[in-house]
């Protein structure tokens, strides 16, 4: 049975930018501080300890890449490129929103873009270590994490200290708990979330705190309950369920979960700094040293700029026998090579250990290749449903 | 008496459609034509053509499905089916065991590998890129002064040269000023489909090589081009009768399981 009710019942139906925008313009107006973020490494207990509110940056148009390609080499990733395409032409409201930024050296082509943005507002560019099973990982992100917290303080006039941090890490386990439940409603087969409904609550989830998002969450919970009850489910009946992996995903780039969708596919799990990957975070409480508990956990995010990044090969198998894909599809934007090299043993793994079909598609935001993708998902679809070679000859 | 399942499988790529028509499973007609600039109509009249061959009307007809680039555009057909999975069909019913089929299209080109039991393990295409497509040779052979039938002649018993460019307009500059160093325009035209079989072959080594490959699309028309892919694969390429049509054939096969399914 198809969903009846959305989630959300507000005057934002289908521009979940513009509910954020309004979430975030309501905190500023009301004296709140905002620190922009490009990025899952930066630290977001720091923003909440010092009371301020996190704001993630515009990263996802292609309108803004022309601009940027004046500057920029065009065989960059379309992320960087529309970041800062964002900035130059002054287009990015939440960029407005934000006093100071948090950056982090995750790629070359983000860090060297940085340094382009870097007059603008005051902004703090985070070393990150790259090789997580360093023993000297932990201890230089501590570092970086105390030096960002002194950047912090100083720009905003104010102390943020220890017991403050500690109470903003209890509050983020809280908070992806939650996520948690919330998307044990994707993993139900059939699924009762939408891509759309997840990244909705998504886009909130990262800039509120647990009472906020406890608000917003229950009313949603009662919704899905009554989904459950109802037999009511996203997709058409016995739709092939897919598991989408790889590269930060939203805005001109969801057109891989358009495709997924109008190739006869659900989409039930998000594997990206976009969807799910930062809701699995969760940070040690209570250890007399909140900071370095902080780095120990935000250096086990798996992401590909990391080397080996173990920990997405044990997060992939976890989330596949967690949503039960049929499918699992790896979007790499163009000219991404660490997540591109890191495609072929996803693959290897998808395919060997899990038996699922596996495709990579790369894309960047512009719509000049639908016509392309479209054909790899619904063959890949095709493989899923049993259209292959079969019957009498 | 068996009713006759009269099924059909059109094939609408970017230069050339075809259709094939099974009755009750067993090929009886089929149809290439150009594409030209009426995907669509192109479709209508491939189909129409395999019939009226055959001596159907188009009532008899129980089911059709729409394969190749223009597979959304056609309203005749009652599915579409990607041209993936139709090659892959296809080639199985021409050649019942083989695991690897390499397509090369007008516009693009694709390797499919299959299980023992023909299901599709992995596949690959090269599109959005001219070099190691159909356009390609076309576009070569006006360089050289013939067709792609007659690049294949030139080149069938040269020594390549090497032609280093990957991309169709580099190459096509390049080829240019080997024939002004007087190059022997058959070892040109041997080094062009050297070249696209290069490209072909490191899209064989990333889906899986067999021993055997079935080599399907217009270009396996192409003997030279058969006999770079073999150098460059070390495979033995199997070249069906009518290479052209697997992807409508394998559409027909699709239609008739799915009009049995139906019924």
């Amino acid at each position: 049975m198809p969903i009846t009710e959305p989630l959300f019942n507000d005057q934002f139906a289908g521009a979940p930018t513009k509910r954020l925008l309004d979430f975030l313009l309501r905190k500023r107006q009301s004296g709140v501080r905002g620190v922009g973020l490009y990025c899952s490494y930066a630290p977001f207990e720091l923003i909440r300890a010092m009371g301020a509110v996190p704001i993630t940056l515009c990263a996802y148009s292609n309108k803004t890449i022309a601009a940027a390609e004046a500057v920029l080499p065009s065989n960059l990733c379309p992320l960087i490129k529309s970041s800062y395409g964002f900035i130059t032409t002054q287009t990015c409201p939440f960029f407005e929103l934000s006093e100071a930024v948090i950056a982090e050296t995750t790629c070359d082509g983000k860090k060297k873009m940085f340094e382009l943005i870097s007059n603008i507002k005051p902004m703090h560019v985070m070393d990150l270590p790259q090789m997580p099973d360093e023993p000297e990982a932990v201890e230089s992100w501590t570092r970086m994490i105390r030096k960002a917290q002194r950047f912090l303080e100083k720009t905003f006039s104010c102390g943020i200290d220890d017991d403050a941090i500690e109470e903003r890490i209890r509050e983020t386990n809280a908070r992806n708990r939650m996520m948690s439940d919330f998307f044990d409603y994707a993993a139900r087969v059939p699924a009762v979330l939408s891509w759309s409904e997840m990244y909705d609550v998504i886009a909130l989830a990262n800039v509120m705190s647990a009472e906020e998002l406890s608000a917003m969450l229950n009313p949603i919970f009662a919704t899905l309950r009554s989904r459950c009850d109802r037999g009511e489910f996203h997709g058409v009946p016995g739709a092939p369920r897919v598991l989408v992996s790889g590269c930060p995903i939203n805005g001109d780039s969801a057109k891989v979960f358009r495709l997924i969708e109008e190739a006869g596919g659900t989409v039930v799990a998000l594997d990206s700094c976009s969807g799910m990957k930062l809701f699995s975070l969760r940070i040690d409480e209570a250890t007399g040293d909140p900071v370095t508990a902080l780095a120990k956990a935000y250096l086990t995010i798996p992401c590909s700029c990391m080397t080996p990044n173990v920990r997405r090969f044990q997060a992939i198998s976890v989330l596949i026998e967690r949503y039960k894909p049929d499918a699992v599809v790896d979007v790499i934007l163009q000219a991404c090579h660490s997540y591109n090299i890191e495609s072929h043993r996803i693959r290897e793994q998808v395919k060997s250990r899990h038996s699922l079909p596996f495709l990579k598609i790369e894309t960047d935001y512009s719509d000049s290749d639908t016509g392309r993708i479209r054909l790899r998902l619904e063959a890949l679809l095709e493989q899923v449903s049993g259209t292959g070679p079969s019957g009498p000859a | 008496m068996v009713r006759p399942l009269i099924t059909a499988g059109v094939d609408i790529g970017s230069l050339s459609t075809e259709a094939v028509v099974l009755d009750n499973g067993r090929m009886v007609c089929y149809s290439i034509c150009d594409t030209g600039s009426f995907p669509r109509r192109a479709g209508e009249r491939a189909l129409e053509e395999a019939l009226s061959r055959a001596g159907y009307s188009h009532e008899a007809l129980s089911y059709t499905v729409a394969t190749g680039y223009g597979r959304n555009l056609v309203s005749f057909a009652n599915k579409t089916v990607t041209e993936i999975s139709c090659h892959a069909r296809g080639a199985r019913i021409v050649d019942p065991s083989i695991e690897l089929v390499i397509d090369i299209g007008g516009q693009d080109s694709k390797v499919i590998l299959l299980d023992p039991e023909g299901t599709i393990l992995e596949f690959t295409l090269n599109d959005r890129c001219a070099a190691g497509t159909g356009r390609f040779l076309e576009k070569m052979a006006t360089i050289l002064g013939t067709d792609v039938e007659g690049l294949s002649r030139m080149g069938l018993s040269s020594d390549p040269v090497t032609i280093s460019s990957t991309c169709a307009v580099f190459a096509e500059s390049e080829a240019i000023s080997l024939l002004a160093s007087e190059i022997p325009a058959g070892r040109i035209a041997a080094g062009i489909h050297q070249s696209v079989a290069d490209r072909i072959s490191s899209m064989v080594r990333r889906v899986g090589v067999r021993s055997r490959a079935l080599f399907c699309g217009g270009v396996a028309k192409s003997g030279a081009m058969k006999q770079a892919l073999e150098k460059s694969t070390a495979m033995s390429i199997i070249v069906p009768d009518q290479p052209q049509i697997i992807g409508a054939l394998g559409a027909a096969f699709h239609s008739y399981d799915f009009a049995v399914k139906n019924s």
